[in-house]
């Protein structure tokens, strides 16, 4: 250990990582209670982060979502290559908006705001937060559920590396055009100016810490950090056997699509460890379509995989916290040909991207299950996202619910039930906030019981969430899992491929698949959406016959479903 | 009068008596009883009794913190419990807000699945259904469906029912109902309802307090009992209050009805005592720092009293919770917390704790990682023969060797080393502070931080000025704040409920006059308390919002009444917290009301006095970080009984007393004050 060599001494080291930790923190927690939408504040779908000069990520606040927060390195490079191609730089002063999918962000709702630090004359840095906003001016009202785009422009307004402030000067016409093209436009204007305050107090934290500490210091523990958590996974890392080792996944894509190449759609990946560097290649993943379920390769498909690898590597349950930085990134390679759902080529539509990207996370979790069996969870029940919307007093309105999957068994636990999964972690709208404002009722929302993966140790079940229009109005759904169900691991039973159902038990009730694009409703609608049932892990032969029972007492299984996927159990 | 407070620590039971007659205060230490809290409590109030030459019939009044709930909480040891909910949501409480409580991790566990408060087998479901804006009842309830659970939860062995309807907020008729019905089918069993204990939305929120109330309920009913008894048993005549988490006192009856509110007991009396400490020395915004073996507690007490938590920032053991509490951070840094190097060369201090047993290499009882306290003796900041008065011998070769063998591991010297430990604590300890004051639009340079337990004071200098806080404030009884504390609080009652009424269709009479129906709850419930009416006050605040928005700022009402200037502060609000306001609506989400019942406090120390000569009890030499290097001053050792009154002593130097030691660094200066305390301020270089 001694031999590590360092450019700043430990100590000053671990003062200015907590330090950074507490500025991203800061600026997390400033920007959900600022914020109007309740994809923000109440899902917490936004991220907040501190870059050094080169654009590298120095911190994270750990209330953001990690598909948030992630792509904003990405975010900034971007910035830098639009800002390259028209000849611009960044200046003190400005404040630069982008969300154009194939220059680093995650996908078009996900606006970033990017302020950048100076300090000592030189650029120090920059402050950056994303959230997902509930319109950008895409088709059919909502950010979610637009799964009919045919091309980029199909999806809303692009901003690539669009000033906002020019050296203190602000714009106001932009917030114009904000007003005149996309809906709902006060309280997306309003979140967005919420994102800008919040990035602003990052970069006055982040020139407080380098004015007490100088630009070289701060410097030299940033780099010290990210050195630092290279070697910790770089470490996790050659505990793997070198070799290449691959899986493949399934997504619905669109079931009821005439034409075979938008269904049952292949996610490839291999990973090939050698020593203590990964590579993750995604040859064999299906070609791009035209249809928005591409998936940015920057943003999307490389978090997915940072994500992942980080959570079986690392997985904070076990392993002490590392400092949230790009150095995490430096032992990984990603590749995916061009052309393929992963790395698609502009314009392919990219907004429904979200479901797929959990797919190709689990796909790498499962080409590493064999070599890290205790670190994995069987295949993951994937998400849907519902879009609402309707005019109320002339009004528009557009909510959004992410709703849960499950998590497959893992190795000494059964799954867990009904959660967000892998690179979203967001958080579900409370019925009586819902409620209190929308024209919407949930009338019930409960796991779905007695349908599970079983094993040794079962998957985690999933949810049933009933929401009733009480005025009409309209929806639309990306969703997955409809059709593929999550795969068992080790010898466990499959989980169950989830649903969506309109009006459920009426003689007008009518089963949906995947995805569904903008729909009129009337009053007393019911659109039921039911969340996969993740995989089992293990022989369910093996099951201890306590946990058995106790899952029929406590209603998770029946007696009749125990007899027939536990052989052992007699009652 | 005659009161007695008495905070039970996992090892020591800390008392303080008060006599408003003579003025006189006494304090005393006994060992605590793990096994059974409530004996250390009786022995130490018959000895402290003892001490100040009373009888236990002399005593008017006992106030306890106490850690029973938290500790059921902690360790998963409560009642059987069954719930009684909406039907078509008997999970709320399993799925939760969907999250995971950790980005990064496929192992975890959700605290609310692996360990519910209810198994799901105990959660019954009923016909009911009550709907915004008003509460109003879209489907009846079906008492018979409520009945059979109830006969249901009966046969299960049930001890502790929740009722928790949607919306009950709004309208709590069918919750209570229900919970009439459970007591009519259950005689015997404690009965939660959801809105009874904080009627405010967000449903996964509610239900899981109520939930977690009724599971620590019948316990802390027990407990609090038996001790009322035994206290009775001794001839105390006075009645047993208890410390909430909001830093008021209820009777032990109220508080047994909604233990929930109890889980921050210890550390609210901890914030009073720093508060009374400060008030003392008439200083108004307090960072109070109470660090003991194995973590650190901080409050924030400004000129509006001692911070809230917000409702997003309250959780116990990874579960959310919806009542009123301090603002207490509390992080692992105490002095039995270990210092390491990771395989990755990280140098790191804490969350792991030496603890009590085998405690720091220093004890030594066979600790062999260096600890905090390891560094103190390494640096000549603890004195081995001084430490708790001399009670407990240390050895500092045990210290040097833990400490020597992590500087191997670094590639630093000895002292580096231990100074390293040192500045990474106190860094971790600045940042938890950072982040209930810069965070929260705080600036730390207004503010005094006020040092207790036994290794606040150790640390608080230093932390202190690395925030910029010009000057530390050691209290009068420094080991036993918490206990003193609790002598100064007053009976406390806040009840609230959810009216969402937006601006330019505000119902100001509505407002008005569910003001006055909660006052008057509030008011009732302190005089059956038996506080004369002359000694109640009531307050009344709003939360409020910008429409659409999901958290709210509090704006406190004078006179109790809502007019259009509420709105106005509001604006002015939201601009001082986060540095911008809105032209949009505003939401009222909110009315609360909270009622203080005054007690007679604590009073004034007489501290004691003599000169310099008399204090110095000796030298040695001290290590520092000065501008970044590490730097060897002579040190002066000095007796806090015997400083001088009103006369800055300057550092470096450390000072002594029974239960704890004060570290007085370079370019700090040390000063006793008539009110008692130690004031410790920074020196203009």
């Amino acid at each position: 250990m001694s031999t590590i060599e360092t450019r700043v001494d430990p100590i000053t080291a671990s003062v200015i990582s907590g330090a950074l930790d507490s500025i991203a923190i800061e600026m997390g927690h400033k920007l959900a209670r600022m914020s109007y939408s309740s994809i923000i504040r109440e899902s917490e779908d936004f991220g907040t982060v501190i870059c050094d000069h080169e654009g590298r990520q120095l911190c994270e606040s750990p209330q953001s979502t990690p598909l948030q927060s992630g792509p904003i390195p990405g975010y900034v490079r971007g910035i830098n290559r639009r800002f390259e191609e028209i000849g611009q730089e960044w200046k003190p002063g400005d404040v630069v908006m982008h969300n154009h999918s194939y220059y680093g962000a995650s996908h078009g709702p996900d606006v970033g705001f990017v302020v950048p630090v100076y300090a000592e004359g030189e650029l120090a840095g920059f402050s950056a937060t994303t959230a997902h906003h509930l319109d950008v001016g895409a088709l059919t009202p909502g950010s979610c559920g637009i799964v009919n785009a045919t091309d980029a422009y199909a999806e809303g307004l692009q901003f690539n590396a669009i000033k906002i402030e020019e050296e203190g000067t602000v714009n106001e016409w932009i917030w114009q055009i904000m007003r005149d093209n996309i809906r709902m436009s006060d309280i997306v204007v309003a979140d967005m100016q919420a994102q800008v305050a919040a990035a602003r107090i990052g970069a006055e934290r982040y020139s407080e810490l380098i004015e007490r500490y100088g630009l070289e210091t701060v410097r030299g523990a940033s780099d010290d950090l990210m050195d630092y958590s290279e070697r910790v996974l770089r470490q996790e890392i050659e505990k793997l056997p070198d070799g290449t080792y691959s899986a493949e996944g399934k997504i619905d894509g669109y079931l009821d699509h005439p034409d075979p190449k938008y269904r049952d759609l292949t996610m490839a990946a291999s990973v090939t460890v050698d020593g203590s560097d990964l590579h993750v290649d995604l040859t064999g993943t299906a070609p791009q379509v035209d249809l928005p379920i591409n998936m940015p390769f920057e943003g999307t498909v490389d978090i997915a995989i940072y994500l992942v690898l980080r959570s079986i590597l690392l997985d904070t349950e076990r392993h002490d916290p590392v400092p949230a930085n790009s150095g995490l990134f430096r032992p990984i390679k990603i590749t995916a040909p061009l052309g393929c759902m992963a790395n698609p080529i502009f314009p392919a539509p990219v907004i429904a991207r979200f479901v797929g990207g959990n797919i190709i996370a689990e796909t790498v979790m499962r080409a590493l299950a064999p070599h890290k069996p205790d670190a994995v969870a069987a295949s993951v029940g994937n998400l849907k996202v519902l879009a609402t919307s309707g005019i109320r007093n002339g009004n528009q309105w557009v909510q959004m619910d992410i709703f849960e999957g499950s998590y497959g068994g893992r190795f000494g636990k059964d799954g867990l039930d009904a959660v967000d999964t892998l690179y979203g972690n967001t958080r579900n709208n409370p019925i009586e906030d819902t409620e209190s404002h929308l024209p919407l009722r949930v009338t019930r929302y409960e796991l779905w019981e007695d349908v599970t993966g079983a094993g040794k140790w079962r998957g985690g079940l999933g949810s049933v969430r009933d929401v009733e229009f009480t005025e009409p109005g309209g929806f639309s759904i990306e969703a997955d899992g409809n059709k593929w169900p999550p795969l068992g691991a080790f010898g466990g039973a499959d989980g169950q491929p989830g649903s969506i159902v309109l009006n459920p038990g009426r003689d007008d009730e009518e089963d949906l698949p995947s995805k569904i694009p903008y729909r009129k409703v009337d009053t007393g609608d019911v659109v039921r959406m039911t969340g996969p049932a993740a995989g089992g892990y293990g022989d369910p032969a093996e099951r201890d016959a306590d946990a058995i029972r106790e899952d029929i007492a406590d209603g998770f299984i029946t007696e009749e479903s125990a007899k027939r996927d536990y052989p052992h159990y007699s009652g | 009068m005659r009161v007695i407070g008495v905070d039970i620590g996992g090892t020591f039971t800390d008392l303080a008596l008060y006599d408003t007659e003579s003025g006189a205060t006494h304090v005393h230490k006994v060992p605590s009883t793990p096994d059974d809290p409530g004996r250390a409590l009786v022995t130490g109030v018959t000895e402290i009794c003892g001490l100040a030459g009373l009888t236990t019939s002399d005593v008017d009044a006992v106030y306890h913190g106490t850690t029973v709930a938290t500790n059921a909480v902690l360790q998963h040891r409560g009642a059987p419990a069954g719930l009684i909910t909406t039907a078509g949501f008997r999970d709320i409480v399993h799925i939760g807000r969907h999250q995971r409580p950790q980005n990064y991790s496929i192992m975890q566990d959700i605290p609310w699945q692996s360990r519910p408060f209810v198994k799901r087998r105990h959660r019954k479901v009923v016909t009911e259904r009550v709907v915004p804006p008003a509460g109003e009842v879209l489907v009846p309830l079906d008492e018979d469906e409520v009945r059979a659970a109830a006969r249901e939860l009966g046969g299960e062995g049930i001890e502790s029912v929740a009722v928790c309807f949607l919306f009950s907020y709004l309208n709590d008729a069918h919750e209570q109902r229900a919970a009439e019905i459970v007591r009519e089918e259950m005689p015997d069993v404690f009965v939660t309802t959801s809105a009874g204990i904080f009627p405010q939305f967000r449903e996964f929120e509610r239900f899981t307090t109520a939930c977690m109330n009724a599971f620590v309920g019948p316990g802390t009913g027990t407990y609090l009992d038996r001790v009322a008894g035994s206290l009775r048993d001794e001839g105390v005549p006075g009645n047993l209050h208890v410390m909430m988490s909001n830093g008021g006192v209820a009777t032990a009856r109220a508080a047994a009805e909604r233990p929930v509110t109890l889980l921050l007991s210890g550390p609210a009396a901890g914030i009073l005592g720093g508060q009374w400490a400060g008030e003392l020395a008439e200083r108004e915004r307090l960072i109070t720092f109470d660090m003991g073996g194995t973590s650190a507690d901080i409050g924030i007490v400004t000129e509006r009293g001692v911070a809230e938590a917000s409702a997003r920032d309250t959780w116990v053991a990874g579960y959310p919770l919806l009542v009123p509490m301090l603002d207490v951070h509390t992080i692992g840094a105490g002095g039995g917390s270990i210092a390491h190097v990771d395989d990755a060369g990280a140098f790191r201090v804490g969350p792991g704790s030496a603890g009590a047993n085998p405690g720091p290499a220093c004890y030594g009882n066979g600790g062999a990682e260096a600890t905090i306290t390891d560094a103190n003796v390494v640096l000549g900041r603890i004195d081995p023969d001084r430490f708790l008065g001399g009670e407990i011998k240390l050895d500092r070769e045990q210290a040097v060797n833990a400490v020597q063998g992590l500087a191997d591991t670094l590639g630093l010297g000895l002292l580096e080393a231990a100074e390293g430990i040192i500045t990474i604590a106190n860094a971790n300890m600045a940042r938890a502070i950072r982040s209930r004051t810069i965070e929260k639009g705080h600036d730390p340079r207004d503010f005094t931080l006020v040092a207790f337990g036994g290794a606040g004071p150790l640390h608080a200098a230093e932390v202190a000025d690395s925030l910029g806080v010009p000057e530390v404030l050691v209290p009068p009884y420094p080991g036993i704040t918490s206990a003193t504390g609790l002598l100064t609080s007053d009976l406390k009652y806040d009840v609230m409920r959810t009216v969402f009424q937006v601006e330019g269709a505000i119902d100001a009479e509505r407002i008005n006059r569910e003001l006055a129906e909660l006052s008057d709850d509030v008011r009732g419930r302190l005089i059956e308390d038996g506080i004369p009416e002359d000694d109640v006050t009531v307050t009344a605040a709003l939360d409020c919002r910008y429409v659409g928005q999901g958290y709210e700022l509090r704006v406190e009402l004078p006179d109790r009444h809502f007019s259009d200037d509420a709105l106005a502060r509001f604006h002015e609000l939201h601009h001082q917290e986060y540095g911008h306001a809105m032209t949009d609506p505003i939401e009222i989400v909110n009315l609360r009301v909270t009622a203080v019942g005054v007690r007679p406090k604590l009073g004034e120390p007489k501290p004691s006095a003599g000169d310099l000569t008399e204090a110095l009890l000796g030298e040695g030499e001290g290590v520092f970080r000065q501008n970044g290097s590490i730097d060897v001053q002579p040190t002066r050792y000095l007796e806090r009984a015997r400083l001088p009154m009103d006369e800055a002593v300057p550092g470096p130097a450390v000072v002594f007393q029974r239960d704890t030691t004060i570290l007085v660094p370079p370019n700090w200066s040390a000063r006793s004050v008539p009110s008692g305390n130690l004031i410790l301020s920074r020196m203009r270089p």
